[in-house]
């Protein structure tokens, strides 16, 4: 069941209806209400899934309590490590198993040795890597005595698999939205207003920009090899505008649908490519899971307290590990890792802190710089996708190789019976947008919203692509 | 709450509203255009005298070459529809008639499509936008299991099919982009590709016993006193399964069997579809055997 579904489309009013018209008694039962909608909503995928989620959640509840209740740090370290290694174990066993027994084979023949790797034959349950990192946030915190262990099991089952954020996140905090979970929501319209309009801008983001860009970026990353250079940069900013659409529109249906029930989301993307600069962009995008590995594993790490080799490495570390979250493949290391490499200039002169403020533009020399520093930010992220989106390294690189080496700047019709360039318009309307709005959690709240929400709704039923339908980019991960 | 639900209610009403706006937008701009298509050509055509209208798939399309009736007298349009099924070109043949076309004959490419009697999503869709202007139309889809949405929510099939007759091609028709459906009188003349798939596996493919379509436009030309002649075109070499034309022939007598009029490979541009020069072959057959006897 997908957010721009119309199963979703039925479901949402329902789960709505019952919540606050028959549910709404006490906070068990909103959360009970919410529960049951959830594991509904995530067994419309694959039912069998549900099993292991509902394992996973009562592995984190319980290891929780028993490290709250360790008697000594034994104790407390042994069931640390038991959610760790079972959380981290499941991931490894769907998600890495297959990628590492092929890598590894591939190995030992490059050295003359004959492997053929045993393979699973297993399909990655949908929202994976998203519920078991909400799970270890939740172990490690309360193993580092940050939070207290959860006794109630709804409250904590929901906390996990609350459905708006179970597929593709944000990957929420115990400190965030266990506190919301354990009191009864009143109703808000003001809030639920809001609600509305993020899902609807949500749905343009998805339906009008990803998965139209989708069809260009496709077309032109399916046949890189015949592209001219001109086509070949535009594949990389369709593809560009096609992920952030798809993941910042889904995050945008996921806190709006969220609102409707009372239920405040972490925001996950705050106009990335308005970046300044990388580390601006990486504050910007998927805020969640960027907070997570900062918090989880690059302050662990020693963070920045360390000497500068430190502060390399696990600059390295966290962005390499973090393509790698996005699936098991090569081409995502190497989107990490080219990542890393951006960053690194701004480490090394201690500038990675440099753009905290809001973007300004006025008629002066610095805005120019801005709209240089931005567009410069832009590029290299760009860059960086091709090996997000490309099968292979060779592709990616080839696919950069073209970009240079053709020479050919000129429109070109595609395999899909579209030109090249027909998509700027759309894309340079979607720009000014979001520019104009970009102090705002979404464009069409404030003055005159409804004539702002009739036209987003026109521009979803307009411009929407939705016969080619493309599934949402994050929930394979 | 009781804001919250009258605020919904707008927003129904505006969505409502927004999808009747566009529905009566995109079926004008469909009602003016002229130049796309074969399907839209007849639609917004007045009442017009053949000689020979050809009806089909592709396999009519890339095969027929009107110009050589024409050469011969015979005012001619290949209205054969790549990717279209018989569904089609039922609907097609109704609408010429509810134009008040006057034809002598139809020729029609019966062969593949006999197997099967459903729609062609990508081409019945363009019939789609004319469904409430055309009871032809209207009664054609009626059967179809998705007509309800089709017909009764607004802007419901321009969203289904945008594809088709989306945004794009509604913006095509209002800048009066040309096609090359119109081209040639229709036909479209193919060339010989170097990796043009040269096999064909039909070996599973069986004619249904008795076709609706392919029988609804043997009654029309029965009643509109048309002469009706079906025809299955020419295969490849590489073809496993040929025994499917006999099964057709079998199935249904009056179809005359052309599949092995031409079948040296160099005339084909994939398995299934002639280069030009075997078009004009196999034409000069169909003109010598139907039209000169």
């Amino acid at each position: 069941m997908f957010f721009n579904s119309i199963a979703f489309a039925i479901f949402l009013p329902i789960v709505f209806y019952l919540y606050w018209f028959v549910f709404n008694k006490t906070k068990s039962t909103q959360n009970a209400l919410l529960i049951i909608a959830s594991y509904y909503f995530y067994s419309c995928w694959d039912w069998r899934f549900l099993f292991l989620l509902v394992f996973s959640t009562f592995l984190d509840y319980y290891t929780g309590i028993q490290i709250e209740k360790g008697k000594s740090e034994r104790d407390r370290k042994f069931w640390f490590w038991l959610s760790i290694l079972v959380n981290l174990g499941f991931l490894g066993i769907f998600k890495y198993y297959n990628f590492f027994a092929v890598s590894f084979s591939e190995l030992l023949n490059s050295v003359g040795l004959q492997a053929s790797p045993i393979l699973l034959n297993v399909i990655l349950p949908v929202g994976i890597s998203f519920y078991t990192f909400h799970g270890l946030s939740y172990v490690i915190d309360i193993y580092y005595k940050r939070i207290k262990a959860e006794y109630n099991f709804v409250d904590y089952s929901l906390f996990v698999s609350y459905f708006p954020l179970l597929v593709a996140g944000p990957i929420e905090r115990a400190t965030h939205l266990l506190p919301q979970v354990k009191v009864k929501r009143e109703f808000n319209f003001e809030n639920a207003k809001e609600g509305i309009y993020q899902i609807i801008w949500g749905l343009v983001k998805k339906v009008v920009i990803a998965d139209t860009c989708a069809t260009y970026a496709n077309a032109i990353f399916d046949h890189y090899t015949s592209m001219n250079s001109f086509s070949l940069i535009l594949g990389a900013v369709y593809f560009a505008f096609q992920i952030y659409g798809d993941f910042s529109g889904y995050s945008d249906i996921a806190l709006g649908t969220s609102k409707l029930f009372g239920l405040d989301l972490l925001k996950n993307f705050n106009y990335p490519y308005f970046s300044r600069d990388i580390a601006e962009f990486w504050r910007r995008w998927h805020i969640s899971l960027s907070s997570w590995f900062r918090d989880y594993l690059y302050i662990p790490l020693g963070g920045s307290k360390g000497g500068l080799w430190m502060k390399i490495r696990n600059t390295f570390i966290i962005f390499v590990v973090s393509g790698f979250w996005h699936g098991a493949n090569w081409t995502y290391i190497a989107w990490g890792f080219i990542n890393a490499v951006y960053f690194l200039p701004l480490l090394l002169r201690n500038s990675n802190r440099n753009n905290m403020d809001a973007i300004e533009l006025s008629w002066n020399f610095n805005s120019v710089k801005t709209i240089v520093s931005i567009l410069f930010t832009f590029m290299i992220t760009c860059v960086a996708w091709i090996f997000f989106r490309a099968k292979t390294i060779t592709d990616a690189v080839l696919y950069v190789k073209g970009i240079f080496t053709n020479k050919d700047f000129g429109f070109q019709y595609l395999d899909n019976e579209r030109y090249n360039y027909e998509l700027l318009l759309l894309i340079g309307l979607f720009v000014l947008v979001e520019w104009n709005s970009r102090t705002k959690i979404e464009p069409l709240s404030g003055k005159k919203s409804m004539l702002k929400l009739a036209l987003a709704i026109m521009a979803i039923m307009a411009f929407g692509t939705f016969s080619d339908y493309k599934e949402f980019i994050y929930f394979q991960f | 709450m009781k804001h919250f639900l009258i605020y919904t209610i707008k927003i129904l009403i505006v969505v409502l509203l927004t999808a009747i706006a566009l529905d009566g937008l995109y079926t004008y701009i469909f009602l003016q255009s002229e130049n796309r298509g074969k399907i839209e050509t007849v639609f917004n055509s007045e009442q017009q005298n053949y000689d020979v209208i050809i009806l089909g798939s592709s396999r009519a399309n890339n095969h027929f070459v009107s110009q050589m009736f024409e050469d011969k007298g015979l005012k001619t349009f290949n209205y054969g529809m790549s990717g279209g099924h018989l569904f089609e070109a039922s609907l097609m043949l109704k609408l010429m008639i509810e134009r008040k076309y006057t034809i002598k004959n139809v020729i029609l490419e019966a062969d593949l499509n006999l197997s099967n009697d459903h729609e062609s999503e990508g081409i019945s869709a363009k019939f789609l936008p004319y469904i409430h202007n055309s009871a032809v139309i209207k009664n054609h889809f009626e059967t179809e299991k998705n007509f309800n949405e089709l017909y009764y929510i607004p802007f419901y099939r321009y969203v289904k099919y945008d594809g088709k007759i989306g945004f794009r091609e509604t913006y095509k028709i209002v800048t009066g982009e040309k096609t090359n459906a119109l081209d040639n009188l229709g036909y479209y003349p193919l060339i010989k590709h170097k990796n043009g798939n040269m096999k064909n596996n039909i070996h599973n493919l069986n004619p249904l016993k008795r076709n609706k379509y392919y029988e609804e436009i043997k009654n029309i030309c029965k009643a509109n006193s048309i002469n009706f002649i079906a025809v299955m075109t020419p295969m490849c070499e590489n073809v496993v399964g040929m025994n499917y034309f006999d099964k057709v022939k079998k199935a249904y007598p009056e179809i005359h069997n052309y599949e092995n009029v031409v079948v040296e490979n160099k005339y084909f541009s994939s398995c299934g579809h002639m280069t030009d020069a075997g078009a004009k072959m196999f034409t000069t057959r169909i003109l010598k055997d139907f039209f000169y006897k």
